[in-house]
């Protein structure tokens, strides 16, 4: 799909497009308020991620001019300052989804591919990674057209896993994915590796691969690359 | 004391020496125009009685002759006064009485002494008298001036007591405008312009303060994702040695940690400035029913025994997101300063919330708890913001919140019965 990322700060932008970019996506930057009005004149995307506090103009400003040229595109607000009434304001103006700096870029990454499949209404999407197929829509997962009987969370966590594919996925990102800041009372995020542990049981079970590598105890990676 | 009792002892005291004195003037006044005056009387009297001897040849009738002796040889011819005392079988007491004694004769050679006497106050009537009229003037001069004083200070010092009430319930939290109230009193109003000036400057201090702490912590969000970012692209890196790793890995969990107490303090920062303003009915029960399912997990990976008291299910109005922050905080501290295999009990009826959980006692003073990075004990994965952030709820809503030790058991207890 083809994004385009709204953000001054230059090593910011760059570390989401390079993301984006390995994940698949075309993507095209703006660092400020008058080339991104420029851009989003000439040119239609999928996606856009917009920083609210940017130089040269008001954030909301490009909401509304993004919903005048391009309806259909789907729009991520990313700002630093997490109001809550920036956060309504912004999607009372037709934002669609808002995520707080500082954040995980496979939570971008996610929030994007959810984005994506409820604003292209091509009926069925499939996410398919080898012998894994996903229905994001049922929210079911198969092996081998076998359904997985995955609990809420374990599909949650195959489903960011499966989005941010060949990445590095660190278990603060996938407690905050899928537990938001509810474990910030838990002394370590080890309670991570149980799930993943019954995760690797139903997905082996039925014949699958097991594709979750460890990272240096840091974090994991989905992948089918060998070593 | 109270001002109108210190100034009211002041003119009592003074109003007392002034009595005694004016009873003194008085009494010595009072004496000195009645012996003046008897004085006179008797010695018109004396001349009146030695005129009518020399025309007539006989004295006179007067009330006023007590003696008449006749006297033979050369008699001196000036009179003289002398007081006496005389026992006065009516009033069965010992009166004064002026007496005057002159020498008088007829043309021929009879010379007569003649003694007039003429009845004085009776010194004891005077005093008395004196003492009950002078109290009674000193009583009705002290109810009089307690009235007016009273009613005048009521109307004079109403601006003072009210702006002194106004000033007690100032909080700067409330960021509620002081509108002191003006007089035409010169003083009042000098006070007023100090203490508005003070205020303003607290104000302006105050605000620009919260100012800076929101952003330092907005500033600070945009740097900490691209170093969290840089991390994870460090650590993407297939050369990494363990030791490496782990170094990494402590750094990371402490820049996650560093950009959870910004978010903290940015949410404290948005209370502050009141910028939740919404005034939603929220059922409680509901809410923490719903916090508790959220955190089940939590709980039970912590092997906390829960004991739900949910009796009510009050509805009160608020910001749904911060009666949220509020009881999720709550529930949270207790999960989290837990032991392991520990318990928590959760009451709610329609006025209070009350939540105690086993844990160890706290390591600071009760008095600091509520304060910001103030670790009840050695967790390390604490922030310290979280009752700093209750604290800042139950101000906002004027919820009524204590917190208790006892038995290796600590209670919190929210009273929003008020609102």
């Amino acid at each position: 799909m083809k994004i385009l990322i709204v953000e001054d700060n230059a090593e910011l932008l760059r570390d989401i497009k390079d993301y984006l970019e390995k994940a698949g996506n075309i993507c095209e930057t703006s660092p400020d308020f008058p080339t991104a009005m420029d851009k989003i004149g000439i040119f239609p995307y999928d996606i856009m991620i917009l920083d609210l506090g940017l130089p040269g103009g008001n954030g909301f400003d490009l909401i509304t001019a993004i919903k005048a040229h391009s309806p259909e595109a789907g729009i991520i607000v990313v700002s630093a300052r997490n109001a809550l009434d920036d956060r309504i304001k912004g999607l009372d103006l037709g934002a669609d989804d808002y995520l707080t700096k500082p954040f995980f870029l496979p939570e971008l990454n996610a929030r994007i591919n959810a984005l994506y499949r409820r604003k292209s209404h091509q009926g069925k999407i499939e996410v398919i990674f080898n012998e894994i197929r996903i229905l994001p829509d049922k929210q079911e997962a198969y092996i081998h057209d076998q359904m997985l009987p995955l609990t809420k969370k374990e599909y949650d966590i195959l489903n960011f896993f499966v989005t941010n594919k060949y990445r590095l996925v660190t278990k603060e990102a996938i407690a905050e994915h899928i537990w938001g800041d509810h474990t910030e009372v838990l002394d370590s995020l080890d309670f991570i590796y149980t799930h993943l542990a019954n995760l690797r049981k139903k997905i082996t079970g039925l014949g699958g691969e097991d594709y979750i590598r460890s990272v240096y105890s840091i974090g994991y990676k989905f992948t089918d690359h060998r070593g | 004391m109270k001002l109108l009792t210190k100034t009211s002892r002041y003119y009592l005291a003074l109003l007392a020496i002034a009595s005694v004195f004016s009873i003194a003037l008085l009494y010595v006044a009072i004496q000195y125009m009645v012996y003046q005056d008897v004085d006179k009387e008797l010695q018109y009297e004396g001349e009146r009685i030695a005129f009518y001897l020399q025309d007539k040849g006989e004295i006179p009738r007067s009330n006023y002759i007590y003696q008449i002796d006749t006297i033979r040889g050369n008699a001196g011819n000036t009179g003289s006064f002398r007081d006496t005392l005389i026992y006065e079988a009516y009033d069965e007491e010992m009166i004064p009485h002026r007496q005057y004694r002159f020498y008088a004769s007829t043309t021929g050679t009879k010379q007569f002494r003649i003694t007039l006497r003429s009845r004085l106050l009776d010194r004891n009537d005077l005093a008395v008298t004196l003492f009950i009229s002078i109290s009674i003037i000193f009583l009705v001069l002290m109810t009089g001036l307690f009235l007016v004083n009273r009613s005048v200070a009521g109307r004079i010092w109403s601006p003072f007591f009210n702006n002194l009430q106004m000033l007690s319930d100032f909080k700067l939290e409330k960021t509620m405008p002081v509108e002191l109230e003006t007089s035409d009193i010169e003083e009042f109003e000098q006070l007023n312009r100090v203490i508005s000036a003070l205020i303003g400057q607290i104000e302006k201090d105050f605000f620009n303060l919260k100012e800076f702490n929101e952003n330092v912590s907005h500033e600070m969000q945009t740097p900490l994702a691209v170093i969290s970012n840089k991390m994870e692209l460090l650590m993407e890196s297939p050369d990494l040695t363990e030791p490496e790793a782990r170094l990494l890995k402590a750094a990371y969990r402490e820049v996650n940690k560093l950009s959870r107490i910004s978010r903290a303090l940015i949410l404290i920062s948005k209370i502050e400035n009141k910028e939740f303003i919404d005034l939603d009915p929220v059922l409680l029960g509901e809410l923490v029913t719903d916090i508790l399912d959220q955190l089940e997990e939590m709980i039970h990976i912590k092997s906390l025994t829960l004991v739900r008291e949910i009796k009510a299910d009050p509805r009160k109005k608020g910001d749904p997101i911060l009666l949220n922050i509020l009881f999720t905080n709550l529930i949270k501290n207790a999960i989290q300063h837990n032991v392991e295999g520990g318990f928590i009990r959760i009451a709610l009826d329609n006025n209070h919330f009350e939540i105690s959980n086993s844990g160890p006692p706290l390591r600071n003073s009760t008095d600091r708890l509520f304060h910001r990075f103030q670790r009840g004990d050695a967790n390390a994965s604490s922030m310290g913001l979280g009752l700093a952030i209750v604290q800042k709820i139950c101000i906002l809503y004027d919820f009524q919140f204590a917190y208790h030790y006892a038995d290796g058991q600590h209670r919190f207890r929210l009273n929003f019965g008020g609102m």
